[in-house]
């Protein structure tokens, strides 16, 4: 080590809390067994496969002084989804009956009304249910100093209130959708814990409205195009309109607004989402930062596209790797961590592994 | 003896450990003094972190022993072995789990497809005509019974299937040209099909194919074959409709098809009836629906059953050259039977 070495670390930033080690070298053979497993089971390996490629993300993701580890085994997972699944045979079942008594009488027809609400209703519930359950559930699978995460609750209040708070969003015509995401944000992270620490969030939907609301002027901006194009165009007759320049290029704006303005627009309202509940978030005095600007976000969709492009399609198999690496990359804990301090989860670890977000195809947070 | 670390699992200070092997057991040494003799039993393989091999405890949540990988070596038989794909293929190696459960997938995909075929035969017909209840309940009051209609159906149906009194055929006023067999022996034939015959062994053509569907319990086997597949989901949309139009795109399997074209051939040829009509009528068919494109309104035959030409071709091949045929209908027979829906007083209003 020569002096400049040293004098550059003390300048520079400081070392990153998480970093990601991962090569796409040590990761090509994980990802291609896991694929060659999942075909010729017919897909049932998909819960090992799961287990082992977040298996190697955890163990190459440093924080501060050591590694993560995941515990989680694909046989709990493919037993939470046979629990799951048997769970669902009897609300099949239901669907049957409300279909037949559909073709009854008036009475039946009531009765089968009733049960088709009431199945709606469950499953919408099971839904939020689902979501905190499967945060639980990875948190209860990671490991840290050989501690752990977890929490007490079953996510049976938070079905409620994520059921209150989507109906209210859906009422407000979904103006009120980013109070409604910061605050169920909140209500799941308060509920978890790592270690003896719980987490605290306390992200509100302040300073989100501009960037959710810019959706809706993209939206109406869209139409008001279109109604001037028809407008404009009202007095004309059909082949005058098939033939002028203008019209092609209302159909291009019009075409690029839908496919390239409005996602960039859901865009920029995530990557401010994320930043601002993660900054929201902290546990034992360190605050969580998630760093990832708009640009960042387009780059990396920009970069699944390209690489899936590029390798015809074999690219695909890194996504996930991707994802994961780009989360890590841009993640931060600001404060100073006390391992001395830290004890093991007297949480319960959950055995209903990710069986319900499953079933419902819920994303990781 | 060799140096390692180690997380207890109740706090997150890392200890600096001595480990030993006595027998079947591991000593891990606490700089304090103290010491823990962990059986090997109870030992399982976490990770491969840096220079370490990591292990676990069984029943001490967060127990890790960081184990440098030269003194793994050391310690040897002490220390489980890494875990990789999962614990059976792990034991069997990966190129055989993944030949054996190719073996098996492959044994299941077919078992799948033979599945409706085998259980088909099992189906209680009670059960199908139940099913088939719902199905029909919508079409109540399209049914044509104009005069002399029933009676030539009833005479085709017995020339073609003399052994199965019980089917139930009848025609639906809906301008569609195709018949279907559904649940419960029985048949539809929509309206605008026999419009568009020109005769009628044209109509007993289609006839004897959808009771070789049912005789050969094809409707069943693709009743089966959906519900296990997926109707399941698209009944949950409800209505007869939908209904109805699942079932009319359930596809029968190509073999079901080809059996169902050769009883049907013999069924014709047994009754007398030139297979001549029906290959005239799939080419005419054909070609009007090629003209029109998959929008022709009405048309839906060709789409249910696919293959026209090779179809055409067989029918053809088995009217051969004899010419002792009988006409399937009288010519006043046949009057009655294009104007079912016509002469039907209830039908008249549509």
């Amino acid at each position: 080590m020569d002096g400049t070495t040293t004098a550059a670390a003390e300048h520079g930033e400081r070392r990153r809390v998480f970093e990601f080690s991962g090569t796409w070298q040590e990761f090509l053979p994980i990802a291609l067994t896991n694929l060659l497993l999942t075909i010729v089971t017919l897909g049932i390996y998909r819960f090992w496969a799961k287990a082992r490629e977040r298996q190697y993300f955890w163990s190459r993701t440093r924080l501060y002084d050591d590694h993560l580890e995941w515990t989680g085994t694909g046989k709990e997972m493919f037993l939470g989804f046979l629990i799951v699944f048997l769970a669902l045979i009897p609300i099949i079942g239901l669907f049957f009956l409300a279909s037949y008594l559909f073709t009854g009488n008036s009475l039946a027809k009531l009765l089968g009304g009733l049960i088709l609400l009431a199945l709606y209703g469950g499953l919408f519930y099971l839904t939020g249910v689902a979501s905190l359950r499967a945060l639980r559930y990875r948190l209860s699978r990671t490991y840290w100093h050989g501690i752990r995460g977890g929490s007490e609750d079953g996510g049976w209040g938070y079905g409620l209130e994520y059921m209150w708070r989507t109906i209210l969003v859906f009422f407000s015509l979904f103006i009120a959708y980013p109070w409604a995401q910061t605050r169920l944000w909140n209500a799941r992270f308060n509920k978890m814990s790592f270690g003896q620490h719980r987490f605290h969030a306390d992200a509100t939907g302040e300073g989100l409205m501009a960037r959710w609301l810019l959706i809706y002027a993209v939206i109406a901006g869209t139409f008001a195009l279109l109604f001037g194009f028809v407008a404009s165009m009202s007095g004309m007759d059909p082949e005058e309109i098939a033939m002028s320049a203008s019209a092609g290029l209302i159909i291009i704006l019009v075409f690029i607004a839908f496919y390239i303005a409005v996602p960039l627009a859901f865009l920029a309202y995530f990557s401010a989402y994320y930043r601002r509940v993660a900054g929201a978030t902290s546990i034992a005095g360190l605050r969580f930062q998630f760093r990832a600007r708009t640009a960042d976000w387009l780059l990396l969709f920009l970069g699944h596209v390209g690489l899936v492009i590029a390798t015809l399609g074999v690219g695909a198999l890194f996504i996930s790797y991707r994802n994961y690496s780009f989360a890590v990359r841009h993640l931060d804990l600001e404060g100073e961590v006390d391992i001395a301090a830290l004890t093991q989860s007297t949480t319960r670890a959950p055995t209903d592994a990710e069986g319900l977000a499953d079933a419902f195809d819920i994303g990781a947070l | 003896m060799a140096q390692g670390w180690l997380y207890d699992g109740t706090s997150a200070i890392r200890h600096e450990v001595r480990l030993e092997a006595a027998g079947d057991d591991l000593i891990v040494g606490y700089t304090d003094g103290d010491r823990s003799e962990i059986p090997r039993s109870r030992l399982f393989h976490v990770d491969t972190r840096g220079d370490f091999e990591v292990y676990g405890h069984a029943g001490v949540d967060g127990w890790r022993l960081g184990v440098p990988k030269g003194a793994a070596a050391e310690l040897g038989p002490l220390l489980p072995r890494r875990r990789r794909y999962g614990r059976w293929i792990d034991r069997i190696g990966l190129w055989r789990a993944v030949a054996a459960a190719a073996l098996i997938s492959v044994g299941l995909v077919f078992g799948a497809t033979r599945f409706p075929g085998w259980v088909a035969p099992f189906v209680p017909k009670s059960w199908e005509r139940s099913i088939g209840g719902p199905i029909l309940a919508g079409l109540e009051g399209r049914y044509c019974h104009g005069p002399g209609g029933d009676a030539a159906l009833r005479k085709l149906a017995r020339a073609l299937a003399p052994e199965a009194p019980d089917l139930d055929i009848r025609v639906v006023n809906i301008s569609m040209v195709n018949a279907a067999a559904l649940p419960g022996d029985r048949i539809l034939i929509f309206e605008e099909l026999i419009r568009r015959a020109e005769g009628p062994e044209e109509v007993a053509g289609v006839l004897a194919h959808e009771i070789a569907h049912v005789e050969n319990r094809h409707v069943t086997e693709a009743m089966v074959r959906q519900l296990s597949f997926g109707l399941i989901v698209s009944l949950f949309g409800g209505g007869t409709g939908a209904n109805l139009e699942t079932f009319l795109s359930t596809r029968y399997t190509r073999g079901a098809e080809e059996e169902a074209d050769t009883d049907a051939i013999h069924a014709l040829e047994r009754a007398r009836i030139s297979p001549a009509g029906a290959a005239a009528f799939f080419g005419r068919v054909a070609r009007q629906e090629s003209r029109m494109g998959i929008v022709g309104r009405g048309l839906s035959y060709i789409s249910t059953h696919p293959e026209p030409a090779e179809r055409e071709r067989r029918f053809r091949e088995s009217a051969g050259s004899r010419t002792d045929w009988a006409p399937a209908l009288t010519p006043e027979e046949w009057k009655a039977l294009v104007a079912i829906c016509r002469t039907d007083p209830e039908q008249n209003g549509d």
